[in-house]
C-alpha cells in the first residue's frame, strides 16, 4: 500500500510538473506581450511595466520563479485588473464554486443510485421506462440548454425561484439541477444496469432463499456491490462538473471561480486563466488519487498491491 | 454345409440417397461479419430511426442552405426577431398586421406572409401613441398599459385574425434579422464538419498510437501506457480551452484543440483489442511467411478490431458536437458571423425571455442529434457484439 501510494504521489507530482509546464509554455506563445491590445504605451512605461511584473527577465528566470510561486500558492498578479492577484480570485471564487459542486455531486450521486435501484427493481414497468427516458435525454442535453430552460420555465413564466445570485438557498436549486443533469442521468443509467446485474448473482438468489425481506437483499446485499462503478465514476464526474460550472455560473451570475475564469478568458487575462487552470487541475489530480485509493479500500477484488 | 438358395428379387432393394453432400451443404449464405452486424443492426428500428435522423440532418446542413432565398450574414434591422408565429390582427380587407415585440407593426397577409415593416408616421412619446398609415387607412397603437391596444380612426379595436405562422422566415429571425432556418442549417454545417474532422483526427492519432503500442508491447508499450496515464490525469476541456486562448477561436483552432486532445480513449482502447488480438494463430502465421509488422497491424490486426472502433467514433462524434457548443458558449466559439450550434444558443441566451424561440431550435437541433448518435452508438454496440446475436 505504501509503496503504491509513493508511485501514485510521485506520477502525480510529474503529471502537475508537466502540466505546469505546459501551460506557461502556451501562454508565453501567445503572439503580443500582455499589455499590446491596450492603448499605445510610451516606451518608457512598457518598461516599467515589464519590470514591474518581471517580464524582462530571462524565460527560464521567469519558469522558475513562477514554478516556485505555484508551490508557495503565489499565481502572480492579474494583468486586468488592477491590484488584485489571481490568489484572490481563487479565495472568493473557490468557495462558491466548491458549495456548488458538492451538492452538485451529492445531489447526483443520491438521486442517480435511488432512481436507478428503482428502475431496475421495476424493470420493463413504468417507473423504469420513464426513468430511462429522463436520463436518456438528461444525457443528451447540453447543461447550457437545461440552464435557461429551467430559467425560462421556473424563473421567468411561474417566477418560483430566481434566476441569478445566491442570496438565499433557493438560488442554488437552478444551478444545481442544471449542473446535475449530465451527471444524475449517466448515474441512474449506471446504477440501473449494475445493479440488473448484481439482482441475477447466485448469492442474491441465496439471500432470498434465507427468506430475508427485499429491502434487506437489496439494500444490504445488491447495492453494495452495485454502487462499485458508481464510485470509478466519482473522478470523471467531478471533471464534468467542474467544466459544466463553467458555464453555468455565467448563466446564473453566480460569483464563483468558473465565472471568474469565463471572464479572464473573455478578457484575455493570461496569469488568471493560468493560474485558475493550475489550481483546477491540482484539484482534479488530488480528487482522482483520494478516489483511487477510496475505489481500492471499498471494492474487495482490487487490492491495492504493494 | 447347406446353402439355401435364397431368393432375393430386385424389389427388396432401395436406391440409397446419399446425405453426404447435404452434411457439407451450407445452410444459408455466409456473410462477413460487417454484412452480419448490418443485418442485425437492421432489426434494431430505434437505430435505424437514428440513421435516418443522422442522415437527414447531415444533408440539410449540406444542401439546405443552397435552396433558401437567404444567406446567413444577411441582415436585415428592420425584420429583427420576428417570431416563426405571429399574432396578427385585421386591417381592411385583405390587410393584416403584425405588432412585434418592441412595438413594431409589420404588414402581413391572411396566411402569414411578411410584406412590409411599417415605419410609424407620428409617435407621441406624452400620450404614449404611434399613428401608422397603410394604404389610407390609419390607426393607432396605445401603449399606456399592457396588453398594448390597436385602435383604428374611429376609435374602435382592431380584431384579432388569429396566430399564424410565419410564412418568410420560418423559423423566425434573430436580433440582426438575419434568418433563423438559413443559420440553424448553416450552424449544422459547421458543427458536423467540426465534428466529424476532429473525430477522424482523433480515432487516427489512437489508432495508430494504441496500434504502436499494443503490437510491439514490452517497454514501447510500458512508455506509451504510462505517457497516456499522465496525460488522462489532466482535465482536458481546460486544455483544449487553453489552446484556443492560444491560437485564437476559428474553425480550424476548435478542431486542432479537439483533435490534439481527445484520442486517448481510443489509444486505449484499440491498445487493448491489439494486445489479445496479437496472440491469435492467423498473426503467428503472418509472421511465419515473413509479413511487415506494419503490414500485420494494417492489413491484419486494425480490421479485426474495427468493430469497437466504430462502436467509439459513433460517441465521440456527439462528444465533440457537445464539445464544441460549449466553446462557443463560453466565447471561444466559431467567430460572427458565421454560425454554430453553439453560438445560435449563447446569442439566443440573452433574450430569453423576450424571444424564446431563438434559443429552442438550435437547442432542439443539438439535443437531438446527441440523441441519435447515442441511439445509434447504442445499437452498432449491440449489432458488433457476437455474444448477442442470434
Amino acid at each position: 500500500m505504501k509503496k503504491y501510494l509513493l508511485t501514485r504521489i510521485v506520477l502525480m507530482a510529474l503529471t502537475l510538473w508537466m502540466v505546469i509546464t505546459i501551460t506557461f509554455v502556451l501562454m508565453y506563445a501567445v503572439p503580443g506581450g500582455p499589455f499590446t491590445k491596450q492603448k499605445k504605451i510610451p516606451p518608457a512605461i512598457m518598461e516599467a511595466l515589464n519590470e514591474k511584473y518581471h517580464l524582462d527577465d530571462p524565460l527560464h528566470v521567469q519558469y522558475i520563479d513562477y514554478l516556485k510561486g505555484v508551490v508557495k500558492f503565489d499565481l502572480g498578479p492579474s494583468f486586468k485588473h488592477k491590484g488584485q492577484d489571481v490568489k484572490d480570485f481563487i479565495k472568493n471564487g473557490f468557495p462558491v464554486s466548491a458549495k456548488l459542486g458538492l451538492i452538485s455531486i451529492s445531489f447526483s450521486i443520491i438521486f442517480g443510485v435511488c432512481g436507478g435501484v428503482i428502475a431496475a427493481i421495476k424493470q420493463g414497468g413504468w417507473q423504469d421506462f420513464s426513468l430511462l427516458i429522463m436520463a436518456t435525454l438528461g444525457v443528451c442535453i447540453p447543461g447550457f440548454v437545461i440552464a435557461t430552460l429551467l430559467i425560462y420555465v421556473f424563473g421567468l413564466k411561474l417566477g418560483w425561484l430566481p434566476v441569478y445570485g445566491i442570496q438565499s438557498w433557493k438560488g442554488f436549486v437552478l444551478p444545481v439541477m442544471a449542473l446535475s443533469g449530465y451527471t444524475l442521468s449517466f448515474i441512474t443509467r449506471l446504477v440501473r444496469s449494475s445493479m440488473l446485474e448484481v439482482l441475477q448473482q447466485e448469492y442474491i438468489m441465496t439471500a432470498r432463499a434465507y427468506g430475508m425481506s427485499e429491502i434487506v437483499v437489496i439494500f444490504k446485499h445488491a447495492l453494495r456491490n452495485a454502487i462499485i462503478p458508481v464510485v470509478s465514476f466519482v473522478g470523471p464526474m467531478i471533471s464534468i462538473v467542474l467544466a459544466g460550472s463553467f458555464v453555468i455560473e455565467r448563466i446564473f451570475a453566480l460569483p464563483g471561480m468558473g465565472r471568474y475564469f469565463v471572464e479572464s478568458i473573455t478578457n484575455r487575462d493570461y496569469t488568471t486563466i493560468m493560474g485558475i487552470t493550475i489550481f483546477d487541475t491540482v484539484l482534479l489530480v488530488l480528487a482522482v488519487l483520494l478516489v483511487d485509493i477510496l475505489y481500492g479500500w471499498i471494492d474487495p477484488r482490487i487490492k491495492v498491491h504493494d | 454345409m447347406h446353402m439355401q438358395e435364397l431368393d432375393i428379387s430386385e424389389d427388396l432393394w432401395e436406391k440409397y440417397e446419399s446425405t453426404e453432400s447435404t452434411g457439407d451443404a451450407i445452410s444459408r449464405p455466409s456473410y462477413t461479419y460487417f454484412e452480419e452486424s448490418w443485418r442485425s443492426l437492421k432489426k434494431n428500428k430505434l437505430a435505424m430511426i437514428a440513421i435516418v435522423i443522422i442522415v437527414l440532418m447531415i444533408g440539410v446542413a449540406f444542401f439546405g442552405p443552397i435552396f433558401s432565398p437567404y444567406k446567413y450574414d444577411e441582415q436585415n434591422l428592420d425584420y429583427a426577431s420576428l417570431s416563426y408565429r405571429m399574432q396578427t390582427y385585421h386591417l381592411k380587407e385583405d390587410i393584416y398586421i403584425h405588432l412585434a415585440n418592441g412595438l413594431r407593426i409589420y404588414q402581413v397577409s391572411k396566411d402569414g406572409e411578411v410584406e412590409s415593416f411599417v415605419e410609424p408616421v407620428e409617435t407621441d412619446m406624452v400620450k404614449k401613441t404611434k399613428t401608422y398609415q397603410i394604404s389610407g387607412e390609419t390607426f393607432h397603437i396605445d401603449f399606456n398599459k399592457r396588453p398594448i391596444q390597436i385602435i383604428n380612426t374611429q376609435g374602435i379595436h382592431l380584431e384579432e385574425a388569429g396566430k399564424v405562422f410565419n410564412k418568410t422566415h420560418l423559423l423566425g429571425t434573430d436580433k440582426l434579422g438575419r434568418d433563423m432556418l438559413v443559420r440553424l442549417m448553416y450552424g449544422a454545417r459547421i458543427s458536423f464538419t467540426v465534428a466529424i474532422i476532429a473525430t477522424t483526427v482523433n480515432v487516427l492519432i489512437g489508432v495508430m498510437y494504441g496500434g504502436i503500442a499494443g503490437y510491439f508491447g514490452g517497454w514501447v508499450d510500458n512508455l506509451m501506457t504510462r505517457t497516456v496515464d499522465v496525460i488522462s490525469a489532466v482535465p482536458m476541456m481546460l486544455y483544449i480551452i487553453l489552446l484556443m486562448v492560444v491560437i485564437g477561436p476559428g474553425l480550424k483552432t476548435i478542431i486542432i484543440a479537439m483533435g490534439v486532445v481527445f484520442w486517448i480513449g481510443t489509444a486505449r482502447l484499440v491498445r487493448g483489442e491489439i494486445l489479445s488480438l496479437k496472440s491469435k494463430e492467423y498473426v503467428m502465421a503472418a509472421k511465419m511467411i515473413g509479413v511487415s509488422d506494419l503490414n500485420i497491424i494494417i492489413r491484419h490486426l486494425l480490421p479485426n478490431a474495427m468493430g469497437p472502433i466504430m462502436v467509439s467514433l459513433t460517441f465521440m462524434i456527439p462528444e465533440a458536437i457537445f464539445t464544441e457548443a460549449f466553446l462557443s458558449f463560453i466565447g471561444l466559439g466559431i467567430p460572427a458571423p458565421q454560425a454554430s450550434w453553439g453560438t445560435l444558443c449563447e446569442s439566443a441566451v440573452e433574450g430569453l425571455q423576450t424571444y424564446p424561440y431563438q434559443l429552442f431550435f438550435p437547442a432542439a437541433a443539438i439535443s437531438i442529434t446527441i440523441l441519435a448518435f447515442n441511439i445509434l452508438g447504442d445499437g452498432l454496440r449491440d449489432a458488433l457484439d457476437p455474444r448477442l446475436r442470434n
